[in-house]
């Protein structure tokens, strides 16, 4: 029998595998653009009403429609990227900024304190991380800000749980104790000594979480959670659409094609610097 | 192991004693005074009065956190502010809904992803594995309302197959109408098959290249030994460890998927309650949730212990 191959069997990737994987990296050039100039290159306004144009299928005026209201569709998805990304994007950063300084912390400094930070981790990772961010968005009100604050937090223990393993993976080496040795300070060893090289592991887990934090943004929009109408949060595209599903299924179509194209890219993305920086698979729900 | 088990179980209290706190201290000490929050901005001093004087706001926090906590452990979860009914039996009904939704679609999910997980293992890099595991990677990255959409109108729209929503008139039971149950406990299961069949594939692949299975292909052993005996028994360990966080990652996820088909389980709850800002609703079932998520969380490890004689000492 042909037993199982022992060992990775990598073969050099295909043009098609290659190209793939230049449309990949393009991905976040993409994202940026949209929501840096989506507003300016929307050919109707994504927000005022036009009583003539209702529910128009897809055609060459409205490429992909209009809704109740005869808003544009097509509009209203490239001016949504703005309000769906940014917040994913600034909550990661937050999450990360967060996480990263904890984990820091406590991998370096361990014993009691280590302690005491990681159980205070666990109690916030006793929640799914959906129904965290409806808690504290439905308590401290529905808006951006709070959207961004709610999924930073629940970011922070996921991500102060990966930097702390490998700031106490790198505090065991020599370089550390040489820095002892030559009397440097705990903020200087932790900032200039271990931070320096775990870019590698922040930067494929910002990437990571931020195809989370684009599903989370994308959930919570759809539940009607953090942002309201009529901004055109493409999760809330979706809800307002659904009720005119069987009517004008365009309108829930499309917001959920770019939601699907978005999701699946930053995956992706994510995927490919984790392999660029080579790093080990990580869990995937942690 | 029974040592394990109790320790687990102590520590799984403090956490919910921790969760508790905090579901409680979130909502009540966070900037914003809750009662205008419930009421929104547009209301009277009196009305806020009012409200404070009902919600007990004018009393020491740690000594209300020490009377709800009591209550929720004799089983008192309050009242809701929106129906001014007792929130315990709905809150068990919905539970129990959600619960069914889980395990039906665990009960799919299980089989399938670990099945799918094994064979595309086994034909690690050939084009079948590349095309389940690219189909999988895809599934797990998308929304479960897209996921649900999809189904919807396919089934329920172009085919006409399949009902569209899981509604339960009041007084109905949810057995009802069976049909109502298929597509919701389709979405559960493709979320979760896409992660069981990853996490599989991952952790036998670690086996197949392992030691002993090189020691049993050196033997002689037939192929189907070596993976179902040899590499599956010990790649089982890990994947059951993913069950139960997969357990706890779809009650998160049966939030969308309730919303989805207006089924009437504990995230639709929790949604309700935001809506009418049901506070009291809202704290009880977020406990009730990550109680749920810890149970899942225990018996994961237990089960895993269990499996692993290496862990039993």
């Amino acid at each position: 029998m042909a037993g199982p191959a022992p060992g990775p069997t990598a073969t050099p990737p295909g043009i098609g595998a290659r190209l793939g994987r230049l449309g990949i990296m393009l991905f976040p050039a993409l994202l940026l653009f949209l929501v840096a100039f989506g507003p300016l290159v929307t050919p109707f306004s994504a927000t005022a009403f036009d009583p003539a144009a209702t529910l128009r299928p897809p055609g060459p005026t409205y490429l992909l429609g209009t809704d109740e209201f005869g808003r544009d569709l097509f509009s209203r998805i490239v001016a949504g990227a703005q309000p769906t990304l940014l917040p994913a994007l600034a909550s990661t950063f937050i999450g990360i900024l967060f996480g990263t300084a904890t984990g820091l912390a406590a991998g370096f400094l361990g014993g009691r304190r280590d302690e005491v930070i990681m159980r205070a981790m666990d109690v916030l990772l006793s929640f799914p991380a959906l129904i965290l961010a409806m808690l504290i968005i439905a308590t401290l009100g529905a808006n951006m800000v709070t959207l961004v604050f709610a999924i930073g937090f629940v970011f922070w223990p996921r991500s102060a749980r990966l930097i702390r393993s490998a700031a106490m993976e790198l505090a065991r080496h020599e370089f550390v104790d040489a820095a002892r040795a030559r009397g440097e300070g705990t903020a200087y060893i932790m900032f200039r000594e271990i931070l320096p090289n775990m870019w590698g592991i922040i930067v494929v887990d910002f990437t990571l979480r931020f195809a989370s934090a684009v599903l989370l943004v994308a959930s919570l929009s759809y539940l009607g959670i953090g942002v309201s109408p009529p901004t055109p949060a493409w999760g809330l595209l979706v809800k307002e659409g659904q009720p005119l599903l069987q009517l004008a299924p365009w309108v829930v179509i499309f917001p959920c094609i770019v939601i699907a194209v978005v999701s699946v890219g930053s995956v992706m993305f994510g995927e490919v610097i984790r392999r660029r920086l080579t790093l080990p698979d990580r869990r995937i729900l942690a | 192991m029974v040592n394990f088990v109790v320790r687990r179980l102590a520590f799984m209290v403090v956490i919910l004693v921790g969760v508790s706190f905090l579901t409680f201290l979130i909502v009540n000490v966070l900037p914003g005074d809750v009662a205008t929050t419930i009421l929104g901005d547009f209301a009277s001093p009196e009305q806020v009065e009012a409200l404070r004087e009902r919600l007990d706001l004018d009393r020491p926090v740690l000594q209300r956190y020490a009377e709800w906590a009591a209550g929720m452990v004799g089983g008192d979860f309050g009242v809701s502010l929106k129906s001014n009914q007792p929130i315990g039996p709905i809150l068990w009904n919905r539970l129990a809904n959600s619960l069914v939704l889980a395990a039906m679609g665990m009960a799919v999910a299980i089989p399938i992803g670990i099945a799918l997980g094994v064979v595309t293992a086994v034909h690690r890099d050939s084009l079948l594995d590349r095309a389940i595991t690219a189909t999988v990677v895809v599934i797990f990255a998308l929304p479960e309302y897209v996921t649900g959409l999809a189904l919807i109108i396919v089934f329920s729209l172009e085919w006409n197959l399949l009902p569209a929503s899981s509604l339960v008139l009041p007084g109905q039971s949810l057995w009802a109408n069976p049909m109502t149950l298929i597509l919701p406990v389709a979405v559960v299961a493709l979320g979760m098959l896409a992660y069981l069949c990853q996490v599989t594939r991952a952790s036998m692949i670690a086996a197949l290249n392992s030691g002993y299975v090189r020691t049993a292909v050196l033997k002689g052993l037939t192929r189907r030994r070596i993976v179902v005996t040899h590499a599956l028994r010990n790649a089982m360990i890990p994947t059951l460890a993913e069950i139960g966080l997969g357990f706890g990652y779809s009650l998160g996820g049966l939030v969308v998927i309730e919303t989805v088909f207006s089924y009437p389980g504990i995230g639709q709850f929790l949604v309700q309650s935001i809506q009418n800002r049901d506070i009291p609703g809202l704290q009880a079932g977020v406990l009730v949730v990550a109680a749920a998520y810890g149970i899942g969380n225990l018996v994961a490890d237990v089960g895993s212990l269990a499996l692993n004689p290496r862990l039993r000492s």
